[in-house]
């Protein structure tokens, strides 16, 4: 097998990266899909919590590294999704006792054992991001409709240019009825100043916090917007990159329709 | 109730809503963020320049100015140098470097 290694990042925090890489990970492994979700945020994780699989962790990404346990052991099992494995971030540790040539290691052996591999990228662009991009082969930049947001993600975009990574972004906490107003960015506005391919766009929406509270992926919720879109965008990372993407304000209702249909395709999968 | 305010805004030619200065802010901060440049850079084009321009004139190098001048919506390179006289038209001759 030889798997793809998706790098999420964003250069600002707070904006989606952590949601994102939960939701595509769950929404490709209910469509079939090998994954692996690793949260390179070390000495902040978080992805454990939003998955709920915090009080599962034995070993974490640092110990395979540092050669104290086997890779196989460090991977938790989801076990309401089948095919989804979660490498934890050291919690004590600090993002300069991984180097870049230690992602490669990783990486190769990754790919080897799974489809998907995505590395959630912490905030910023020091150690900790140079370390998430050394070994990924594509990426995926999240950002919100919001200046400094964007700013960043053109920062980020520009680094992973350097490295000869051509990004695809997603636009996250899309408020549409501010669109509307004239009062937030629309998504064409902000693919126009970032000139860059998109690759979804999500609403912002209560469900998102929701499921975060409990630890239940998203893309479970059948009803939810945001959930429906982040499955839309596995879709389009696994074979159909040009799956529509829907304007969350001019066709709303069509939207909705679409993205319960889809839903239920891949929950009859 | 949202398409009526949009017409209303349309209707009543307001000023730019607050996204239309949202992304002329931003497209200037990209622009601008891409331009920094370090030091020594400016300061090797401004050797290559006193060299290209002493082909054609006679110039007080001591008196040039380079600089990176920021204005309204884009940004400028502005080279400010006294001439002291044309060289021959014809035969732009070649100033040593150390000269
Ligand atoms: N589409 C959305 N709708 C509503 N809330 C959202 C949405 N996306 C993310 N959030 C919320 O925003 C907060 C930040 O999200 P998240 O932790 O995924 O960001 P991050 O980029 O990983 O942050 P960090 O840089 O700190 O790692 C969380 O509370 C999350 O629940
Ligand atoms: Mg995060």
């Amino acid at each position: 097998m030889d798997g793809k290694i998706i790098v999420v990042t964003s250069g600002k925090g707070g904006v989606g990266k952590t949601t994102v890489t939960a939701s595509i990970g769950a929404a490709l492994a209910l469509q079939g899909k090998r994954v692996a979700v690793i949260d390179m945020d070390i000495g902040l994780r978080n992805l454990d919590v939003v998955m709920g699989l915090e009080n599962r962790i034995v070993f974490n990404v640092v110990d395979v590294i540092q050669g104290r346990c086997k890779l196989k052991q460090a991977m938790i099992k989801d076990r309401r999704i089948d095919n989804l494995f979660l490498l934890p971030a050291s919690q004590s540790d600090d993002k300069n006792v991984i180097k870049p040539e230690n992602m490669t290691w990783l990486c190769n052996k990754l790919r080897k054992e799974f489809d998907f591999t995505f590395l959630d990228c912490p905030a910023g662009i020091e150690q900790g991001f140079k370390n998430a991009i050394e070994a990924a082969d594509e990426a995926v930049v999240v950002c919100m409709p919001e200046v400094s947001s964007i700013r960043d993600a053109d920062r980020v975009i520009g680094l992973l240019y350097s490295r000869s990574i051509t990004p695809k972004l997603i636009v996250n906490r899309i408020i549409p009825k501010m669109v509307a107003r004239g009062d937030m960015l629309s998504h064409k506005d902000v693919v126009e100043v970032l000139s860059i391919d998109l690759l979804g766009l999500v609403e912002m929406d209560e469900a998102v916090v929701i499921s975060s509270n409990t630890g239940t992926p998203i893309v479970m919720q059948k009803e939810s917007k945001a959930g429906m879109a982040f499955n839309r965008i596995a879709m389009r990372l696994d074979g159909h990159p040009d799956l529509p993407i829907e304007d969350p304000l001019a066709q709303k209702s069509i939207w909705k329709k679409l993205g319960i249909k889809m839903g239920r395709k891949k929950g009859a999968a | 109730m949202i398409m009526f305010n949009t017409l209303l805004k349309k209707l009543m030619h307001r000023a730019d809503d607050s996204k239309d200065v949202a992304k002329k802010r931003l497209k200037f901060a990209l622009v601008y963020d891409k331009l920094e440049i370090k030091d020594d850079m400016l300061e090797d084009l401004q050797k290559d320049l006193i060299e290209v321009i002493s082909r054609y004139f006679e110039i007080d190098r001591s008196q040039l100015l380079l600089d990176i001048e920021r204005g309204e919506g884009s940004s400028a390179l502005i080279l400010n140098t006294p001439i002291l006289s044309a060289r021959h038209k014809n035969a732009p001759q070649r100033v040593p470097a150390n000269r």
